[in-house]
């Protein structure tokens, strides 16, 4: 255990070092939340409600999602592919300790730091620009955390298993960029997906990336109480679980070949 | 005139040699370009979800945004496929390549802009312009002569101006080399805030967009023209035409500020 902790430290650190980088990815998504805000301001013009949500709950629905990307990471990700392809991979492979685990070590350690230093940034941003909607009570932050952690798994087993394709695959950017291109839409980035026609929304709902940006964000603004809370957090509780052992199987896979090919 | 031979002879040879090597992996050329057209047809689609629940933005129907969309997606997609190295100058510069180009007997901006020629951004060009045909199909539109010129004019200065800010974008790595993210929000950002009419903005991003880094001449003046919409800030009818010249003031910025860079360019040392 005291081995991941460290490494997640190390995660975090590194990321200390990009300080402008920070405040300059800072400015983009704030600008984004800011024309995001502004398109649905001009929306709920001429009606008081959208699919459940007010114009407040809209705005606030922009700014958390975008303060969000750097946490769950939702642009294209490539460090395990990038090992696997220079043949790094071998090395760490034969290290004793989880390969997984050490990798969703760092992913924690780097998502934290975006936590504290991109996330909490944009929100404060967004408040002073626009009026957000804060959680009425500490349940309800306590939901959101729990939901973040899960949201964070899930995008983790997402990501890693598209960086694992690069053991069969020689271009796996291709494909993983077709891939990341449908999680950009289906975790609620561009719209939320309760926006969607009633048929194709249930599906979007049910699938695993609604529990990237979508979950979080309802849970937040309270969109989802009581019994549809609880499904909506089970339900990302269930794809982090099977993803992550997916990977684990997928890797197992992968080294079974690794073997084969070697020497 | 000789001179002008001689670099095209060079650009088609650059160029010739980036296309055969993408052909190489004809099977990841085509994923990727598929990667792009999705990408934006997700934007698009987006755009269309949010116009299911609603009847107007600011006025503007469904196609007229369309319209927005199309003309700046395409402009910008024609941008990106022929400035594209530039929104990679950063690691030029960090990694101490440009000492190589300086090193070279060719413009160094000619040389930075031949880095790259990724065939994929047909995808996303093929993307904005299904989206402006669409749009101009379902518009009832009355087409003259001078609009057809200038819808042209306007995609060609459009793509210019994006052209010009990809310059600066790479002209500000000379001062600030760390944090080229941020001018993802006048090259990505001006391309996202063009997708909907400035209507629907604060004064001051207005004001910013028309006057001092003319955004809204790729596709919001152009299509107010086209659409016979009056301005909603009381502008002149005549400037809603000025869309060249917005374009060749910030080329010549661009172009003023990439010399200014490169004159005082330092190296990155070790």
């Amino acid at each position: 255990m005291r081995l991941y902790w460290e490494v997640a430290k190390r995660a975090f650190q590194r990321q200390l070092a990009y300080r402008t980088a920070n405040l300059a990815g800072l400015t983009t998504n704030a600008f984004f939340g800011y024309v995001r805000a502004a398109v649905f301001v001009a929306a709920f013009t001429a009606q008081g409600e959208i699919s459940g949500y007010d114009l407040r709950a809209a705005i606030t629905y922009t700014w958390i999602t975008q303060a969000l990307i750097m946490v769950v990471m939702l642009w294209g990700w490539w460090d395990v592919a990038a090992t696997i392809t220079t043949g790094q991979v071998v090395s760490d492979l034969s290290k004793p300790f989880s390969y997984l685990g050490f990798w969703l070590a760092r992913d924690v350690g780097r998502a934290l730091y975006f936590l504290m230093f991109r996330a909490g940034p944009i929100m404060l941003v967004g408040e002073l620009l626009f009026d957000l909607r804060w959680p009425r009570s500490s349940d309800v932050w306590l939901c959101f955390a729990g939901s973040l952690v899960l949201a964070n798994l899930v995008s983790f087993g997402c990501r890693f298993l598209i960086n694992l394709s690069a053991f069969w695959l020689t271009d796996a950017k291709g494909v993983g960029a077709l891939v990341f291109t449908s999680i950009y839409f289906l975790s609620g980035l561009v719209v939320p997906l309760r926006l969607l026609p009633e048929g194709i929304q249930a599906v979007a709902l049910a699938l695993p990336f609604a529990g990237i940006l979508q979950t979080p964000a309802d849970v937040f603004l309270e969109r989802v109480m009581g019994a549809e809370l609880v499904t909506a957090v089970a339900l990302q509780a269930f794809w982090a679980m099977a993803l992550l052992v997916l990977s684990q199987v997928t890797l197992l896979a992968a080294t079974r070949r690794l073997v084969v090919q070697g020497g | 005139m000789a001179v002008i031979f001689e670099t095209g002879g060079i650009y088609r040879r650059l160029i010739g040699a980036h296309l055969r090597s993408q052909m190489q992996h004809k099977v990841s050329f085509v994923l990727r370009t598929l990667g792009t057209f999705a990408a934006n047809f997700f934007d698009f689609a987006g755009i269309a979800v949010l116009f299911g629940r609603i009847p107007q933005l600011s006025g503007w129907s469904l196609p007229e945004v369309a319209l927005l969309y199309g003309i700046s997606s395409l402009c910008f997609a024609t941008a990106e496929l022929f400035g594209g190295a530039l929104d990679n100058f950063d690691t030029v510069i960090l990694q101490g390549t440009f000492d190589r180009v300086l090193l070279r007997p060719l413009d160094a901006l000619f040389q930075v802009l031949t880095e790259e020629f990724a065939l994929r951004r047909l995808g996303r060009m093929a993307q904005g312009g299904l989206v402006l045909g669409i749009a101009l199909a379902q518009l009832p539109v009355s087409w003259t002569a001078g609009k057809v010129l200038f819808l042209a004019i306007s995609l060609v200065s459009g793509t210019a101006l994006f052209l010009g800010i990809f310059v600066l974008g790479a002209a500000y790595c000379f001062w600030i080399v760390q944090g080229k993210e941020a001018t993802h929000v006048v090259t990505y950002g001006g391309d996202f805030m063009s997708n909907y009419p400035m209507d629907i903005y604060s004064h001051w991003l207005k004001r910013f967009a028309t006057f001092v880094l003319p955004i809204g001449f790729v596709s919001y003046y152009p299509s107010l023209y086209l659409l016979e919409r009056s301005d909603p800030f009381g502008l002149p009818d005549w400037f809603r035409l000025m869309g060249p010249v917005a374009a060749a003031a910030v080329c010549l910025a661009a172009w003023c500020a990439w010399r200014g860079g490169v004159s005082q360019y330092q190296s990155t040392g070790s």
